[in-house]
């Protein structure tokens, strides 16, 4: 859990704090000093939605502790998790690429703190600097490489393989070992009933990689859930490192 | 498809101003692209970026196990390479032919160096790009979500939107590739389509005859995905088509774009 008061908004002076965010911490020092200083430090609160489909897009983040889903919508609700954001990546690469407006939901789904910066001081900053336009270039295609991988890994993954990846990744981004997360959530995460979340769930339980109760999920055996998970799981996290790291 | 093919079929390239075109012009190599030939493999570094203006060229991710799905396509409203001037250096998925025609490449190196200079055609490419990650979420979605009857009605439509007529040469083995799914599952949605009177396939040849049939079964994926492309890319075929269908709904689209 976050140590920030519980509530969004400001609360420190960004330059005064380490930045534990990978895409700043990637910047030259005067290019990450002018993006500290057009942001504010805010408090992103568990279940909050910080887009929505269709609608402007009016700040970008850089989590420090806390991660984003990026969910796909279908039939008229949220149906799929289709990208999860952490300190390794930002919320909002769209208005990098040109556009402002939203395709897809996204909430937090790690209570944590980010880096806000409003639109047109992030554009602003985007223009001036060559570095972030270059970091952002390859985190987007970062983030088209690991969507591709997701399409084709929800096409022919089995659930279990599925949620052992979806653990690790939020695993990589809490900051620790236990945090919350619904059976109806999972479900809807992963796009999938909620027996069958139920189901692999408990496959998981009984192999001791997870602890399970009253929807908060305990990793219990890091590297037996690596072995339990699809591939992908290693792969995007290659893919990162290759072109970030 | 001996014609040679003009810089406007592409959307894209039509959509650049007149002076960032004819300085791309030079570099730009007319080909012929034929039905299921590799433009690039997963994993593999690629030369060239194709701008499609008859041909529709798949994205397929391959899995470990050598199954494959679909998880987007590009024709004559866009292009394949994305990862050559986004700074990546290989590419997540194949790029399959999947309708024969022309089109136009450049070498990446040189695309990429333009892209550093001209203003008008980076906006383009990085707006492409948005379109094309919504386009691969809403797969992933539709993956998931909806019967091979459905994809297929999606697939079909996708690709008509990028042709020149109804008309598709097409083998059941390569829609269930890209589907994901097996042979009999295509066979059998395709009959129930047949059997509606919506396509007539035959050896190969698949007719869209019943377009707005065809759209009363397809899942929202497709609308979705049309619908993105129409706001991020005004100025396509695809964007036209959806204003053509529900106009006057979107009043802010049509002060929008060249």
């Amino acid at each position: 859990m976050s140590l920030l008061p519980r509530r969004t908004g400001v609360v420190v002076a960004p330059a005064n704090l380490p930045i534990d965010n990978r895409l700043v911490a990637a910047l030259p020092r005067a290019e990450r000093a002018r993006l500290l200083a057009s942001g504010k430090l805010v408090e992103l609160v568990f279940a909050e939605v910080l887009y929505e489909p269709g609608a402007r897009i009016r700040h970008v983040y850089f989590p420090l502790d806390g991660f984003i889903s990026d969910i796909a919508a279908v039939d008229g609700r949220a149906a799929l998790e289709v990208g999860l954001i952490g300190r390794e990546g930002m919320c909002g690469i769209a208005v990098a690429l040109g556009v402002d407006v939203s395709a897809n939901r996204a909430m937090v789904q790690g209570a944590g703190s980010a880096l806000r910066i409003g639109v047109v001081a992030f554009r602003r900053e985007l223009q001036r600097s060559p570095a972030l336009q270059r970091l952002l270039g390859r985190y987007a295609f970062v983030l088209l490489t690991q969507l591709a991988q997701t399409a084709g890994c929800i096409a022919s993954h089995v659930v279990e393989q599925r949620l052992a990846r979806w653990l690790l990744m939020s695993h990589d981004r809490a900051h620790e070992d236990t945090f919350s997360v619904t059976h109806a959530f999972l479900a809807s995460m992963l796009g999938v009933r909620r027996v069958g979340v139920t189901q692999a769930a408990g496959t998981l339980q009984r192999q001791r990689l997870i602890r399970y109760a009253r929807g908060r999920v305990h990793i219990s055996n890091r590297r037996g859930l690596e072995a339990a998970a699809c591939r992908c799981y290693g792969t995007d996290c290659d893919t990162w490192q290759r072109l970030l790291g | 498809m001996s014609f040679a093919p003009e810089l406007q079929d592409n959307q894209l390239l039509a959509a650049l101003p007149a002076e960032d075109l004819e300085h791309l012009q030079p570099l730009l190599e007319p080909v012929e692209l034929a039905l299921g030939e590799v433009l690039y493999e997963s994993g593999k570094r690629q030369a060239h970026v194709y701008f499609p203006t008859s041909s529709i060229v798949s994205l397929v991710y391959v899995m470990e196990n050598g199954a494959s799905a679909e998880v987007a396509i590009a024709g004559r409203e866009g292009l394949v390479g994305v990862s050559l001037f986004m700074g990546g250096d290989t590419t997540p998925s194949r790029a399959l032919v999947q309708s024969a025609g022309s089109g136009f490449r450049i070498k990446g190196s040189l695309l990429r160096k333009e892209f550093d200079r001209g203003i008008a055609l980076r906006q383009l490419l990085l707006r492409y790009t948005q379109a094309l990650l919504t386009q691969m979420a809403q797969t992933a979605v539709c993956n998931r979500h909806h019967t091979v009857d459905q994809q297929l009605c999606r697939w079909l439509l996708m690709s008509i939107d990028r042709l020149p007529s109804n008309k598709l040469v097409m083998t059941q083995e390569l829609i269930a590739n890209m589907l994901g799914v097996r042979r009999e599952g295509v066979t059998e949605a395709a009959g129930k389509l047949q059997k509606a009177g919506v396509i007539l396939y035959l050896r190969g040849r698949i007719e869209v005859i019943d377009r707005s049939k065809l759209e009363h079964m397809v899942c929202e994926c497709y609308e979705v995905v049309r619908d993105e492309y129409a706001r991020l890319l005004p100025w396509t075929a695809t964007a036209r088509e959806a204003l053509a269908m529900d106009s006057g709904a979107r009043s802010g689209l049509r002060t929008r774009g060249p």
